[in-house]
């Protein structure tokens, strides 16, 4: 057994036997949503994902129980990290009555969020654009900027297409600088480097891309989708890079590549094990 | 493992499930095969995979992609090239860029909940009805499954199904198999409700 695993299964045993020993709700929540932070700042972004569930069930059963600002901003929290927008800016609201003095700025930049996704849900895209910027810049909750960049790289992308090429290059130039800012705040986020490998696979740079998008793999993805979406870019920039390549630098690139791919259990240089056989 | 203990254990399933989506009974299908998928590979920590998998769709995923991407994607895919040669071939980028936003997801991403619900027409290749059905069923599928969603007990549920699941074994049944079984477990809860699932 290795000493990493030995010190997770000890973390495990000492916070399940910490957790049979909590009497309340929040007490609980507390336990799994420090979990849930400690598994993010390892890269494992889905059981963090889970163990942020879990928080979000025991501090709903606490601000129902005991209402206080902790319980709610506990809520608002696990309900921003799961994406429940609306929920979380009704949390932080609740959280900030109780005296809690960020929650109101909080709940304004989680409500705005929500504002924008209706905004693009009824066809409002220029408007949801630009206050996803605002909040990418701006907003000093990192799940909402997080949130928030990938909603506005993704419709900042789709208004590229349809521009003509002199603007589609412009607006692209744009985006690479966007998300730089981001990783200039947080170089060691997964999915900041998942949204550069995206521009950058727009703009044909497909050997940056490819770059990018395995590093992304290596840091750590909020979610299974998006890990999954990730993995075929890896695979798509691999095929074009290739067939760029003459039979030497083809060879020294594969011999990279394989290795990436052993690493992360790929069946084959094309095939993630999450691909059905 | 025996093939009976996991269809009787399927058969509870579909009763309990079918209590948390009492007006969704076409979604039973989708969601016992997303739970199955984690129990099928029997990862490490797959109770974390089931809590944290979504079983609806969630656009988190950067879903513009550039031309060559798509093409990539038709092209690469044995069933989807034959499906779309016409459009390969003839290099109408605007027609695999408006089947796309649907096939993706259900062949690109292997999303188990989409798959699970266009079960019928992966089964016939019959891929541009996916196509043409995917934003209406996709949408009234997430509108139903809402109020599970917000239930504690449904994700509970989930948990501990999955977990039951697992420890019978079902890893040892081809995809195939498990989703031939989950089936009949469906169908053997019919007649008492003079519905379809």
């Amino acid at each position: 057994m290795t000493g990493r695993a030995a010190r997770r299964i000890l973390a495990l045993a000492l916070c399940a036997a910490f957790l049979a020993g909590c009497a309340s709700p929040l007490k609980r929540a507390k336990v799994h949503y420090a979990r849930a932070q400690e598994l993010d700042r390892s890269y494992e972004s889905g059981p963090a994902a889970a163990a942020m569930k879990r928080a979000l069930l025991e501090a709903g059963a606490a601000a129902r129980k005991n209402p206080s600002a902790q319980a709610y901003t506990l809520k608002g929290l696990a309900e921003a990290r799961l994406e429940r927008w609306a929920d979380a800016a009704a949390s932080f609201r609740r959280a900030f009555a109780f005296g809690f003095e960020p929650g109101e700025s909080w709940a304004a930049d989680v409500a705005l969020l929500g504002a924008a996704l209706s905004f693009e849900a009824s066809g409002l895209a220029d408007a949801a654009g630009r206050v996803y910027a605002h909040l990418m810049a701006r907003s000093k909750f990192a799940p909402v900027r997080t949130a928030a960049a990938g909603k506005h790289v993704d419709l900042a992308l789709s208004r590229a297409l349809a521009a003509s090429d002199k603007d589609r290059d412009k607006a692209l130039a744009g985006l690479v600088k966007d998300v730089g800012r981001l990783l200039d705040d947080d170089y060691a986020s997964g999915f900041a480097h998942y949204l550069l490998s995206q521009v950058l696979a727009h703009r044909g740079e497909l050997r940056p891309s490819y770059e990018e998008a395995v590093l992304a793999r290596e840091l750590g993805l909020p979610s299974e989708k998006v890990l999954r979406d990730n993995d075929n870019q890896i695979v798509y920039c691999r095929d074009r890079v290739r067939e760029a390549l003459g039979p030497e630098e083809r060879a020294a690139f594969d011999v990279v590549h394989d290795a990436w791919a052993a690493r992360w259990g790929w069946r084959d240089a094309r095939t993630p094990p999450w691909k059905k056989e | 493992m025996s093939r009976k203990d996991i269809e009787q254990a399927l058969v509870r399933g579909v009763e309990a499930l079918a209590a948390f989506l009492p007006s969704a009974p076409s979604l039973l299908f989708p969601v016992l095969s997303s739970v199955c998928v984690w129990a099928v590979r029997r990862v490490f920590n797959y109770r974390d995979h089931i809590l944290t998998w979504k079983v609806w769709l969630d656009p988190e995923t950067i879903r513009t992609k550039p031309d060559d991407f798509i093409r990539h994607f038709f092209a690469k895919d044995p069933v989807l090239a034959g499906v779309y040669a016409a459009e390969l071939e003839a290099g109408d980028i605007k027609g695999l860029r408006a089947a796309f936003p649907a096939l993706y997801p259900v062949l690109g991403l292997e999303d188990a909940f989409l798959r699970g619900l266009f079960r019928a027409e992966l089964a016939a290749g019959d891929l541009r009805r996916i196509v043409a059905e995917f934003e209406p069923r996709a949408a009234a599928a997430a509108e139903s499954i809402k109020p599970a969603e917000a239930d504690p007990a449904f994700w509970k549920f989930l948990e501990t199904f999955g977990m039951e699941l697992a420890s019978l074994g079902l890893h040892l049944l081809k995809d195939g198999t498990v989703e031939d079984l989950i089936l009949a477990a469906i169908e053997a809860k019919r007649p008492e409700e003079g519905g379809s699932a």
